[in-house]
């Protein structure tokens, strides 16, 4: 049953497989041997409701696949699953130490991940060092791939890709939402003051200013702080018709917005980005479970297709597989296991002589920019950067019935 | 003896004082807000009107003073055991911490409050507060003595760095321990008061729940100096703090004195934790650290070991916090904090009132 549901990729990795049973060191269409796909993600504190769906959807997209690619089969180890968020919230130096460990194991041959844009810059250059293919499902900050900032972190051939577009759509596409849909001139905007955070505020800010609105204050609260009342009485001086966060639940999305509450601003709404986008009330430590009935108002929008060709087969084999809706980032996760997936079937086709040629190989074929992907989210190419040709930012509103995020429409940025 | 005597003749006095002190440095900061927000260039946002910054100045005062009634309630603990057996504790953040769960444990559990839904029955909620306070005060000034016991005691009289190192491991047992049994993320705290109770000021807004933590809190801080400065374990307690051989020779029992201190201390760190999750709806098994830090801090800059000093030093810990997110500047908050204490000690190395336990509490 679930065989059958290779799908497109699976043509690839096909005549890969049988090319190489061709060649005369494979021995009757064995497997060539075992190789790893790695996974880095926070899966403690807040941030387990945002992986989870992610680790889900890499899952099942191997398992769809028969776990073969290439003529190697593919496997998950726990040992090279690892968490970033060891004391509850992310944390970039114990990222760059899993990342590390990860390059060192050499049946690894592809990582994805991580969760966040602080952590990913922290890890790019060792993965970029260590010649390994790296996949992000949820890296949304601009200079990790763009301009300057993107060159410093990788001095050698590109490594890394990401499947969601960037923080300046993102933040845009926020800022378009309030202004257009739900018709807001003025905002208030906070950050968690972090790489994230920080980035995808200031796109919002630049965007909605360039449209005419008028941002009230602009603040920054790191995820220690204490006193989240004041900061919001503050705000509420201002008189804002909506309130932007740039940051994620685990920086203080749900504090926020209680604190917001508190202060007289409980009826203004409030809008967040793919950070507080974390599951259904129903999951623990996620933003809507924290936020409670306060989150009446609340919007958040992920960088990434809401809606997709295929979209309900996905939900209804995700549900099957796993006894929960897919949520979040959990398209984006299969996503990038289908992108290594079709790119170990290339690499696989040019017979490397080992391990390391082979992760080389996979290097080679996951960044090629004239590849097409065929993804569970529709076709993309990735260019030179490492960034993905589909530009789709997806708003989600509260459904207080569900006590769930609700999709409400998606913007495409690709012709912008 | 004679400084005794004078205290005594003077008590009213010297109460009044005090609050008079309190009043003007509140009116001043309401000035120095209320001037402020007046001024775009310092806000770096729209200056707010007359009326309206008045409203505000007054909102954001008693915000002040309700995180700077929580960070002197944690710091009290400090104070205390450092005046008595000269341990900073840091372990003690983390009671606070273990308080504000046993909260939840009591709203959520016993009385069934969800986060999110408000008691707007007067009696009831007096009921569900009274039984919170009841419960965790005891349970985690409880858990402050157990922690004597066991991990401060078997080094009493020898290295004063051993306790110390001790203290920093016991911080990390109670945090793991929170971290296995409720996770890391934050935990949804009920909060139990309606946010639309609040009185009218001009243009400002006072929440009942801000006023209800900052009587609290000083309501404890009085009953403690009472206690401290009135009764007969009080006066063990001063005795201990100036010489510890010479109060045991004059028959005073060191162990339980000591005990009592951590009991106390701790019971005001539950307070803490009630009302932390009162008013920000959240905790999380790592918030003992920072409250702590603000908290040691607070004790730090009124000069360690002496109690009012402690509550000196908690609101001016709050207060600081406040100027600088009331103005905008929140990202900047820690680092103003810091700044003063480091001014601080550099002109007054034993912080505003100075040390000493047994001279001054």
């Amino acid at each position: 049953m679930k065989l059958r549901k290779l799908g497109v990729f699976a043509a690839g990795a096909a005549v890969a497989f049988s090319a190489c049973s061709n060649t005369p060191a494979a021995t009757g269409g064995a497997s060539k041997g075992t190789v790893y796909f790695a996974i880095e993600l926070p899966q403690q504190g807040s941030e387990k409701a945002a992986s989870d769906p992610i680790i889900n959807g890499i899952k099942l997209a191997v398992k769809q696949a028969g776990g073969k690619a290439g003529g190697y089969t593919i496997e998950i180890p726990q040992s090279v699953i690892k968490d970033d968020a060891l004391n509850g919230a992310h944390d970039a130096q114990t990222g760059a130490n899993n990342m590390s460990q990860i390059v060192a194991e050499e049946k690894v041959i592809g990582v994805i991940g991580p969760l966040n844009s602080s952590v990913a810059k922290a890890q790019i250059p060792i993965s970029n060092e260590g010649g390994l293919s790296q996949c992000s499902p949820a890296n949304t900050n601009p200079d990790l791939t763009k301009g300057a900032p993107a060159a410093q972190l990788r001095k050698k051939a590109n490594n890394y890709i990401r499947v969601v577009t960037t923080d300046d759509v993102q933040g845009p596409a926020a800022s378009q939402y309030i202004y257009d849909t739900l018709k807001k001139t003025s905002v208030y905007i906070i950050d968690d003051t972090e790489t994230f955070g920080k980035g995808v505020a200031d796109a919002f800010e630049k965007d909605f200013k360039a449209r005419g609105g008028t941002v009230t204050k602009r603040d920054g609260a790191p995820k220690t702080t204490q006193d989240y009342v004041t900061i919001m009485t503050a705000a509420a001086s201002g008189n804002p018709q909506a309130i932007y966060f740039g940051g994620v639940t685990a920086t203080g999305g749900a504090r926020i917005l209680l604190a917001a509450a508190q202060a007289g601003l409980g009826k203004v709404p409030y809008v967040g980005p793919d950070g507080i986008n974390d599951g259904s009330a129903t999951t623990k430590d996620s933003f809507l479970n924290l936020a409670g009935d306060k989150a009446a108002n609340s919007y958040s929008t992920l960088a990434g297709i809401g809606t997709f060709d295929g979209k309900a087969k996905f939900d209804a084999d995700y549900l099957a597989e796993y006894k929960t809706a897919a949520t979040g980032y959990a398209a984006q996760g299969y996503a990038c296991a289908q992108v290594f997936l079709d790119a170990l079937g290339r690499a696989g086709a040019t017979n490397p002589a080992d391990l390391k040629a082979l992760r080389e190989a996979m290097r080679v074929a996951v960044t090629d920019t004239s590849r097409t992907y065929t993804t569970i989210q529709g076709k993309i190419t990735f260019n030179a950067d490492g960034d993905t040709s589909q530009k789709i930012v997806s708003i989600y509103s509260f459904d207080a019935t569900a006590k769930d995020w609700k999709f409400e429409t998606q913007v495409d940025y690709a012709s912008k | 003896m004679t400084t005794v005597a004078v205290a005594r003749r003077s008590p009213l006095n010297r109460a009044a004082r005090i609050v008079a002190f309190a009043v003007i440095a509140i009116v001043l900061y309401d000035i120095v807000l209320f001037v402020a927000l007046q001024q775009s260039w310092l806000t770096g946002s729209k200056a707010l009107t007359g009326d309206h910054a008045f409203g505000v100045a007054i909102q954001q005062t008693i915000n002040a003073l309700s995180i700077g009634a929580i960070y002197a309630l944690i710091a009290l603990g400090y104070t205390m055991v450092y005046g008595i057996i000269e341990l900073i504790n840091f372990a003690h953040g983390d009671v606070f911490m273990v308080g504000a769960f046993l909260s939840i444990l009591v709203t959520a559990g016993i009385f069934g409050q969800i986060p999110g839904a408000d008691i707007t029955n007067i009696p009831f909620l007096i009921l569900v507060l009274t039984v919170a306070l009841l419960l965790v005060m005891p349970a985690t000034g409880l858990l402050n003595l157990t922690i004597e016991r066991i991990f401060y005691r078997p080094f009493r009289g020898g290295s004063r760095l051993a306790p110390l190192i001790t203290a920093v491991g016991v911080s990390f047992i109670l945090q793991n321990v929170a971290l296995v049994v409720v996770g890391s993320g934050d935990r949804a705290a009920p909060q139990v008061f309606p946010l639309n109770w609040q009185i009218p000021i001009g243009d400002a807004k006072i929440s009942v729940l801000s006023i209800f933590i900052f009587v609290l809190a000083v309501g404890l801080m009085l009953a403690l100096n009472t206690f401290v400065n009135r009764t007969r374990l009080g006066r063990a307690m001063r005795a201990t703090a100036q010489d510890q051989q010479a109060a045991s020779l004059m028959g005073v029992d060191l162990n339980q004195t000591i005990a009592l201190t951590f009991l106390l201390g701790g019971a005001l760190a539950g307070a803490a934790g009630v009302v932390w999750g009162l008013r920000f709806g959240f905790v999380r098994q790592d918030l003992g650290f920072n409250a702590g830090l603000k908290a040691f801090t607070s004790a730090v800059l009124g000069g360690i070991g002496n109690i009012n000093g402690a509550a000196l030093g908690g609101f001016f810990i709050g207060f600081t916090e406040n100027l600088a997110s009331a103005l905008g500047y929140s990202r900047w908050s820690e680092f103003l904090v810091f700044l003063i204490l480091t001014f601080v000690l550099i002109f007054r190395p034993t912080g505003i009132l100075g040390q000493q336990l047994g001279d001054r509490a």
